[in-house]
């Protein structure tokens, strides 16, 4: 009997949001995640101004000397003021992801392994029950009722959102449980820790990977929305929902001190997106 | 099929239940007291706390949920801190003009999303533009699209108008501009209110109308090239014949759970939107709430909400079941 | 059948190249065929023949998304499929063709009730109602508004032959139309066939894998591999006769009810320390009302009803039984997969059950290497690195795979070879009992043949104890020193093999062994 292999499929384009893209291009953007996180991190550094100091002239529009997105109406700088908030934004969303990854896919892996009642009543009634209420608006009871501020915006947020992520990893384990190969190395005598580090978890990861990174889009949104309401950091933090908030006067005659930070919100609500759909179309089809 | 109208019913009583329990516990721990709705912030020390007394605001725990449990059956959601009038009136009298902005907003979204997903999934020639504009709205922050909307076409083009529900007087009965001028057959009020309607109902819908037409249209890709529709085609039926009858029914499940999930999901996006648009409407009411912590009426909004979103997700569930007959057979 | 009146399709010349996962392969080459009016015409070929394929293209369903790229001409009505506008195409559909497909299942719309599905094809419940009589579905009337999921495989099927006749066609294209059927519904479904030509005078092209099946009902068998048509004849030439290299291995690697049986086990068996024990074994499943099957009336099933075996050590016992027989849950309750509702399962001997899956792709961890998952099962011995690379050398060996395996991840391996690894971990160390869960069904006939080749050859060597379940009496009599034949959870028949083949006891055991589609040799049909 001759030993030949079915040869790899070969690299083929990507879809990403809709449009087909050569793979290199898909990384790319996988790539702009990372660049992102980086200007983030070193907002600070890069931030040419104090943020929530005066610094300039009043009101100065965009591209004008010394100030590229321009100054707002106390005559602080927009560049630095986005930066900080871009660094709120982003480190924010990717806080809330990562635990409501790790308590939901915890939840979600014990459920899904544990099976019985505990899975049934303890662990999923609860996690349906949070599902079943208005995420947001809890979001904002709860919120409003530890008090306006950033640790209590995540609080609040990472509450309501990691029964998303138990619901998904839960859905995942009991599929792959249920699997032949599960059984066949019951079977092969394999320990239960090994069934499920090695036979189990790996099958879940790229799942509960591309949710978490599709999800980041959405994270952000609501972060900047919450803002918006004022339930994030008090003046005069930069934040960029916040800020659009506060400048909505200006909103016909400076259109760019209301108008920057929204857009700041919709480019990385767009990179998480775009990010995360490679991600998924990256990742090989393990069926 | 009753045995599952009863189940789902009685899981939305439960859910309804925890909601209560969840916004109570929050009212307990959250700052400020209800008390001085009743009696003023110049009330005396003395006074607020024979008002306490009085509201049984001392009681134990359970006393006071249970109260509070009861209090909900006969519609007292307590009284708001800021504007001194009991919740529940100030709910009636807003709730009217957020219900009609998210209905409109709703059935643009629907429209939108079966456009998106049918020219997706048919391949109709030159949509996916359509598709990638959509898209690109879709994720900008709401705000921002209702920012841009106003300066383009209030700002630039004068064609709409920036804030409010209309120029003209409400006639009445519903509270809601459009529909009470249509009844009465006002024209040029009609008109004007639905000019005050467009702008904050599309901002609203543009992210519903994205997450659903994926959804649908990846679910009827998936039908379209099911075995079934296979047998269908071999029968010489026309392609709208096996579209109209083996494809749209059967690929609409995930479509209706999106929608009734989006559905609730505008109910919470609409505080932003009418926030930008002075839109007088229950999102607005809680937007002006929140920054002076009256947590009675954040309590009671939420709990409204809650309930219209509880509601509307069981409304989607009845349908999925009359349209797929094995969900009901769970 | 007159040579002389126009065929009902005319295939031309016609070459096929589809594109699948991003590669374009050549799928037909220059194939000529013609099918005569009136005439059952099998077309028989392995999976990747291409057979499919060329229905799809008779039935001018190619799907868009392989993109594909044809020459030569298939024309059916005088209308050519590969090319005419969609309204022709439809028309032809509606006036010439029928179609059944492989799976009953998925061929039939779940939320739409059978009689509206019935009724696109012929407008009038009357007529519907008496379509579904012809093909032998009892209380039409009633099943008119039912849904598809509450009927069995069975029915499913007849109802997509009463849909496919109900145009009145002149060729039904049957897409391996038995394939997922039990062995005497399928016999059933082909005399049904057989009838519809009688009574309708349409053609019918039956597709399958199987050249037994084929020839129950053909005129003229067709022969199909890698995408052309090697031997065309009618069905007894081809059968008693066959002209190419293909067609003689097709028809040696059939496995028959009469074929030599392997020699190495014929000797009888000493009355040894049974291996395995079985006694009173019930299972029972409580199913929910209203989902499944339609005769759900009862809340309980018993799958298992009360079952005593002994398999004596190293011992071959073959459990034959359609599906709903309950022999898969009996294996898997002695493999410890499943719990008894009560009896007991005693096993002696070293080694604990070892069990081979039906599909042995879905039994390996996809993401693991073949070496590893071999390794695995070493670990109890805790033997150090070196030994146990030789141990999995040495069990790759033992089933013919050579150790590059070792490292390929199981989606670089190919069905056979996945069967393999597959046996081989469950080899690797002696087994009390090597439980066979229809380890060949999902395989083509040369592979099934070698693999239980296989199997045998592990059983001689090591002398394990087998128990074999299958729903083909010919793998059963191949296989199993005795046969038990299960049916609705019992044990009906148990004996040595050659007894219960040559001499069967039971009604119900005859009805297995006369619904085999055997190819008899120079019979008159």
């Amino acid at each position: 009997m001759t030993a030949t292999l079915v040869p790899r499929g070969r690299l083929r384009p990507v879809s990403v949001g809709g449009a087909r893209l050569a793979r290199p291009v898909a990384w790319a953007l996988v790539g702009l995640l990372g660049l992102v996180t980086l200007v983030a991190v070193f907002a600070r550094q890069l931030a040419p101004y104090n943020p929530i100091q005066p610094v300039g002239p009043l009101n100065l529009p965009p591209l004008s000397p010394g100030h590229l997105l321009g100054t707002d109406g106390i005559g602080r700088d927009l560049l630095s003021r986005t930066l900080i908030g871009i660094q709120v934004s982003w480190l924010s969303a990717l806080v809330v992801v990562a635990s409501g990854l790790l308590i939901g896919g915890t939840i979600g892996l014990i459920a899904g392994a544990t099976g019985g009642w505990v899975d049934a009543i303890l662990l999923m009634r609860v996690t349906d029950l949070f599902l079943a209420l208005p995420g947001a608006l809890v979001a904002i009871a709860i919120v409003a009722a530890l008090g306006s501020g950033l640790v209590n915006t995540l609080i609040g947020v990472a509450i309501v959102w990691w029964p998303y992520y138990a619901r998904i990893v839960r859905g995942e384990v009991k599929a792959l449980a249920a699997r032949p190969h599960v059984e066949a190395a019951r079977l092969a005598e394999v320990s239960r820790p090994r069934i499920l580090t090695r036979h189990l978890l790996p099958g879940v990861v790229p799942t509960a990977v591309v949710s978490a990174s599709l999800d980041v889009g959405n994270v952000v949104l609501l972060l900047a929305a919450l803002s918006f309401l004022g339930l994030g950091q008090k003046a005069p933090a930069p934040e960029l929902g916040a800020d659009t908030a506060r400048s909505l006067s200006q909103l016909l005659s400076q259109w760019w001190v209301p108008g920057i930070p929204g857009i700041a919100v919709l480019m990385l609500s767009l990179i998480a997106n775009l990010g995360g759909d490679a991600i998924r179309n990256l990742m090989p089809v393990r069926r | 099929m009753l045995r599952f109208v009863t189940r789902r019913l009685s899981a939305a009583v439960l859910i309804l239940l925890v909601l209560s329990l969840v916004i109570f516990v929050l009212q307990a721990v959250s700052p400020g007291d209800p008390a001085r709705a009743y009696v003023g912030a110049n009330a005396s020390p003395e006074m607020v706390a024979a008002e306490r007394q009085r509201l049984g605001l001392n009681d134990p725990f359970f006393t006071r949920y249970f109260r509070f449990l009861g209090g909900l059956f006969t519609g007292d959601l307590g009284r708001s801190l800021r504007t001194r009038q009991p919740v529940i009136s100030d709910i009636a009298t807003y709730l009217p003009s957020t219900v009609e902005l998210v209905v409109t907003a709703f059935l643009i979204a629907l429209l939108l999303a079966a456009l998106y997903a049918m020219s997706g999934a048919l391949r109709w020639p030159g949509a996916s533009i359509g598709r990638g504009v959509l898209l690109l709205l879709a994720t900008a922050p709401p705000f921002l699209l209702a920012i841009v909307g106003i300066i383009v076409f209030f700002g630039q083009l004068g064609w709409l108008p920036a804030r409010g529900v209309g120029d003209f007087q409400d006639p009445g009965p519903f509270g809601m501009q459009a529909l009470d001028t249509l009844l009465h057959g006002q024209t040029d009020a009609f008109v004007n209110a639905l000019q005050h309607l467009v702008l904050p109902a599309v901002v609203l819908s543009v992210a519903p109308a994205v997450a659903i037409g994926r959804v649908f249209r990846s679910s009827l890709q998936a039908v379209l090239g099911v075995d079934y529709v296979r047998t269908a085609r071999s029968k010489g039926l026309t392609e709208q014949q096996v579209v109209a009858h083996h494809v749209v029914r059967n690929a609409m499940g995930p479509a209706l759970s999106m929608g009734g999930l989006q559905l609730g999901y505008m109910f919470a996006g609409v505080v932003v939107v009418e926030q930008v648009f002075s839109w007088p409407g229950i999102g607005n009411y809680l937007a002006a709430s929140i920054p002076v912590a009256d947590f009675p009426a954040i309590a009671g909004v939420t709990l409204v909400l809650g309930a219209i979103y509880v509601l509307s997700n069981l409304v989607v569930d009845l349908l999925q079941a009359l349209a797929d007959p094995r969900v009901a057979a769970e | 059948m007159s040579g002389l009146a126009t065929p009902v399709a005319i295939v031309s010349d016609y070459s096929l190249s589809l594109v699948r996962n991003g590669i374009r392969s050549q799928v037909l080459k220059h194939i000529d065929l013609q099918i005569r009016p009136g005439e059952i015409l099998g077309l028989v070929g392995e999976s990747g023949s291409g057979k499919s394929v060329l229905a799809l293209s008779l039935l001018g369903l190619l799907p868009h998304s392989s993109y594909p790229e044809a020459d030569g001409e298939v024309t059916v009505g005088g209308v050519d499929m590969l090319r005419a506008k969609p309204a022709e195409l439809r028309r032809v559909r509606r006036e010439v063709l029928g179609a059944i497909f492989q799976d009953p299942m998925t061929s039939l719309n779940p939320t739409m009730r059978i009689g509206k599905q019935i009724g696109e094809v012929t407008d009038d419940d009357a007529e519907s109602v008496r379509l579904l009589e012809t093909v032998g579905v009892r209380d039409a009337e009633l099943r008119l508004r039912v849904y598809p999921h509450e009927l069995s495989g069975g029915l499913r099927q007849r109802v997509m032959a009463a849909i496919a006749v109900g145009g009145r066609p002149g060729l039904i294209v049957a897409d391996e139309p038995t394939t997922a059927l039990d062995v005497t519904v399928q016999a059933q479904l082909l005399d049904l066939l057989r009838e519809l030509r009688a009574d309708f005078g349409c053609s019918v092209l039956l597709i399958t894998h199987d050249l037994g099946v084929a020839d129950q009902i053909a005129d003229r068998l067709a022969v199909l591999h890698d995408g052309v048509l090697v031997e065309i004849g009618p069905a007894a030439d081809v059968v008693r006769n066959p002209q190419h290299e293909y067609t003689r291995s097709l028809l040696a690697s059939r496995l028959s009810l009469t074929m030599p049986r392997d020699e190495r086990f014929t000797g009888a068996a000493e009355p040894a320390e049974p291996a395995v024990r079985i006694r009173d074994l019930r299972r029972t499943f409580t199913v929910r009302r209203g989902g499944g099957r339609f005769r759900g009336d009862s809340g309980e099933i018993n799958a298992v009803d009360g079952i005593d075996l002994d398999i004596a050590l190293g011992e071959a016992l073959a459990i034959v039984g359609e599906s709903g027989s309950g022999k898969s849950t009996l294996l898997r309750i002695v493999a410890g997969l499943d719990q008894p509702t009560s009896g007991s399962v005693t096993l002696t001997g070293t080694g604990g059950p070892q069990m081979v899956f039906q599909d042995a792709g879905s039994s390996l961890t996809p993401w693991m290497s073949v070496g590893e998952m071999l390794g695995e099962r070493l670990r109890r011995l805790k033997l150090s690195r070196a030994d146990v690379k030789d141990r999995v050398i040495a069990a790759l060996a033992a089933v013919d795979l050579p150790p590059e395996v070792g490292k390929a991840h199981p989606g670089e391996l190919s069905g056979g070879q996945r069967q393999r690894v597959g046996l081989a971990r469950a080899t690797m160390i002696p087994p009390a009992v090597l439980l066979c869960d229809e380890p060949t069904s999902a395989l083509d006939a040369s592979l099934a043949k070698s693999m239980l080749a296989l199997i045998r050859d592990l059983r001689a060597r090591i002398g394990m104890t087998v128990l074999f379940v299958t729903h083909d009496l010919a793998v059963a009599r191949l296989m199993g020193d005795r046969i038990a034949v299960m049916q609705a959870g019992r044990v009906v028949e148990l004996g040595p093999a050659e007894q219960v083949i040559s001499q069967p006891r039971e009604a119900y055991t005859r009805t297995l062994l006369a619904a085999v589609p055997e190819i008899v040799e120079g019979a008159a049909r």
